[in-house]
């Protein structure tokens, strides 16, 4: 074909967007998943009609029982009591969490794991499992089998920040560069001096971005594990929610919320301070 | 008489050991600290708090863990309509949090913004206030609002997923190549024929994938919004606890466990298919 | 007969920063392919981002086609951007989609906001396309992906696409410095052919001298954001060419 030259096809130019049957799949899924959406509204009983109504209702509600927030309420020791006890339960969570992902990131990962058919999958199924069980849910538990108070919540968090970090960790040894490692395996070095000279090195920094982002997910869990008894300042939550003392709910909700905030601006500073010292 | 002019130390072993030992002294000044810290902090918060007699020895908690084990398989009929629930709940909340992550991205990428001193901050400020309530706080509120059953479940999903999905969509605005943004103007495009072929297309694959991403997580999320009464599992969970039905809470968890693996294989596959 | 006019036009890329267009004056016939040359940083890149407002001006005038490109409001400017056809230095397709669809978004200045949710163009619109994809030798490529050609052939998608307009004027952005020589060569000439046949004007944007010379009839040369020279091709010779070049050769 000429690329400079006229045209030299006789018949008619024809061309439909439409490609049977890459076109037709598409549509389908497409139609099938709203049609499916719609079921889900009505199955579950939504009212639609009614909805845009709520959303003046949820105004209604937060002017007049939700303001003012009874801030006296958060600004009396005890609570700061707990609220100290909150940071510290986190960060106990979020440190036993880290310390366990270690070696079980380094079990759970395909590349370096000491054993691909018995320690690997028992690694991956345990790091899955912590994960997939929701914290407040190991909060339960904890405190059914421990009774109320810290140390179950420490434990929820423990056990839930070792699947989140393990899974983040294991991808990033996966995601290693395995040159260094064979040059240490071919020292004669064995797979925890692999590990240690021809792994750690490449995946420091980004296990310090794991560790904050593991300490923000562990504050903000923190924040709310009291509420089902397992310590911190969700048991006053839970206090107020239940006596519909509204306004100092909302104080709590911000006591919440100006902590959360604090510890982002905490985490950026933390992984700014990893960035540079890369 | 020469001076000399050179007095930079050379480099010895002496100077090199004393630098190790010196830095050495320092790590360790700040590892005592810390472990000081968390010595403390296990102090007051474990040993401490606990009610040690209450709790009993070992073998008393041994013997309470081993309440859990076991399935209730009466219960698991029971579980289908709060499972299906679940899911609804999941798969509304994150169409929901998407349709408010349109505006929210758009305010929120640093390059499309309609104007730059307000609405920047306030899609930021939406994002951060997302990510920063737990969901089960959202669903207390949503609870309190609107009353007991689904929706509270779904808004509280739907406002929690908002932060994550549109900062990775403002991100990915953010990082398109503006040549072909040039070129639809330049034909003569408004605003949304520059939206629609210059800019989607560009985002798509990465915030499918978003999208499903925090699908997934989400029907985590869903399993557990009904023990404050938003619907789903999470209420039978709580039921199962009351009657101390300790067999029905195990089932239970193995249906939540169930569904997030479904989740996860088709979050799996579909976002393989789409990059 | 003139079809742009550009007196005493300064440009700069903020109203603090330095000036890039110094002053630049000189018409373009409704017969010419015209070429602008210079330095890079000369302000080549700015000229042709103002005659269709990608760059706003901050003093002086363009006229097109009688109308008064520095003052048009924004539907208007729409509407006079659909008479204007760019092709670009790095072709600015729609990598995604499919070299149909890239030619096709050639025509969105016509086409409602409906019809473009759901990329309905209308028949003629679909046979124009066609038809020119036949002439710029894609038609085989037509459901391609458009990151899935070379660089020659998307540059030929942008011609198409360019010409899906039925411009008045084409403006080219350094169209073959992207390419490789022999194909700059093969689309500078399907250019200058198919601007010749369809009757459209050419104003362009070239590093490469030697093709200036070679296809283009008139040329003006920046340097610094001041224009050197400004005549036919003929007028060009080695002293005026250094003198463009000036800061160049330094």
């Amino acid at each position: 074909m000429n690329p400079n030259g006229t045209s030299t096809t006789e018949a008619p130019l024809v061309w439909s967007r439409y490609k049977f049957p890459d076109t037709f799949i598409r549509y389908a899924s497409w139609i099938t998943v709203f049609v499916f959406l719609a079921y889900c509204i009505e199955y579950l009983n939504i009212p639609l009609d009614r909805l845009f109504g709520m959303f003046g209702r949820m105004g209604d509600t937060l002017a007049n029982r939700y303001y003012p927030p009874d801030i006296e309420y958060i600004m009396d020791g005890e609570y700061m009591e707990y609220v100290v006890e909150t940071i510290q339960m986190a960060y106990l969570g979020a440190l036993f969490g880290l310390i366990m992902t270690v070696p079980l990131g380094w079990c759970a990962s395909y590349n370096m794991t000491p054993s691909r058919r018995y320690v690997y999958p028992v690694a991956r199924l345990i790091t899955m499992g912590c994960r997939a069980v929701h914290e407040m849910i190991w909060a339960i538990l904890f405190v059914s089998i421990l009774g109320f108070g810290m140390l179950p919540g420490v434990l929820a968090l423990t056990f839930f920040c070792t699947g989140f970090a393990g899974k983040l960790f294991a991808e990033e040894i996966e995601a290693v560069d395995m040159g260094p490692v064979e040059a240490m395996r071919s020292t004669g070095a064995n797979l925890f001096q692999a590990m240690a000279f021809g792994v750690f090195p490449q995946i420091r920094v980004a296990f310090t971005g794991i560790a904050i982002y593991t300490w923000d997910v562990a504050f903000r869990a923190a924040t709310v594990v009291g509420f089902f008894g397992a310590g911190g300042m969700g048991w006053y939550l839970k206090r107020n929610v239940l006596q519909i003392e509204t306004e100092r709910v909302a104080a709590i909700l911000i006591s919440i919320l100006v902590l959360v905030m604090i510890s982002e601006a905490v985490s950026a500073w933390a992984r700014n301070k990893a960035m540079e010292m890369k | 008489m020469t001076e000399e002019v050179h007095h930079l130390p050379l480099m010895t072993s002496d100077i090199i050991l004393e630098r190790r030992r010196n830095s050495r002294i320092v790590q360790t000044g700040v590892c005592l600290v810390l472990v000081a810290l968390v010595a403390w902090s296990v102090q007051v918060t474990i040993i401490d708090d606990t009610d040690w007699e209450r709790m009993g020895s070992f073998a008393n908690v041994l013997e309470a863990t081993n309440r859990f084990i076991g399935i209730d398989f009466a219960l698991f009929k029971d579980l289908i309509v709060p499972t299906i629930e679940t899911f609804m709940i999941a798969c509304l909340g994150t169409l929901l949090g998407v349709i408010i992550c349109i505006p929210a991205a758009w305010f929120g990428a640093m390059n499309i913004t309609p104007f730059k001193p307000v609405t920047y901050p306030i899609a930021r400020m939406m994002m951060t206030l997302s990510r920063s309530i737990h969901e089960i706080v959202w669903a207390l509120f949503f609870v309190a609002v609107v009353g007991l059953g689904a929706l509270p479940g779904i808004f509280a999903i739907a406002v929690r997923s908002v932060g994550f999905i549109a900062k990775m969509s403002a991100e990915a605005i953010e990082d398109i190549d503006p040549g072909p943004v040039e070129a639809i103007r330049s034909v003569g495009g408004n605003n949304l024929q520059v939206l629609i072929y210059a800019i989607l297309p560009q985002i798509l694959p990465q915030v499918l994938g978003v999208i499903i991403f925090e699908w997934e997580i989400n029907i985590r999320r869903s399993a557990i919004l009904g023990l404050v009464g938003a619907g789903g599992l999470g209420l039978v969970f709580f039921r199962q606890m009351n009657t101390f039905n300790y067999h029905g809470v195990m089932t239970v968890i193995i249906a939540v466990l169930g569904l997030i693996l479904l989740g996860e294989a088709v979050s799996h596959r579909v976002r393989r298919s789409i990059i | 007969m003139t079809i742009l006019k550009v007196t005493d036009l300064h440009a700069s890329y903020s109203t603090s920063g330095p000036e890039i267009l110094k002053g630049i004056t000189f018409e373009v016939e409704d017969n010419d392919f015209f070429a602008i040359i210079g330095p890079s940083g000369a302000g080549k890149s700015t000229l042709i981002r103002c005659i269709n407002r990608l760059v706003e001006p901050s003093s002086g005038e363009i006229i097109f086609d009688d109308r008064n490109v520095t003052t048009l409001p924004r539907g208007e400017l729409r509407m006079l951007r659909r008479d204007i056809g760019v092709i670009f230095q790095e072709f600015n397709l729609i990598n995604r989609m499919s070299v149909m669809d890239n030619v096709l978004s050639g025509r969105l200045g016509y086409t409602g906001n409906l019809r473009t949710l759901f990329r309905a163009f209308p028949r003629e619109d679909i046979d124009h396309g066609l038809r020119l994809l036949d002439r710029v030798g894609l038609i085989d490529h037509v459901d391609k992906r458009a990151d899935e050609l070379s660089g020659g052939q998307r540059q030929r998608v942008g011609i198409a696409r360019a010409l899906m307009q039925n411009p008045k004027m084409l403006l080219l952005d350094e169209p073959t410095s992207a390419l490789d020589p022999k194909i700059s060569r093969e689309v500078m000439g399907l250019i200058k052919q198919m601007a010749t046949e369809l009757k459209v004007p050419c104003l362009c944007n070239i590093h490469d001298v030697q093709l200036a010379t070679e296809f283009c009839n008139k040329i003006i040369g920046l340097q610094d954001g001041y224009m050197k020279f400004n005549g036919p091709t003929e007028d060009m010779n080695k002293e005026k060419l250094d003198e463009i070049y000036a800061m160049e050769v330094l």
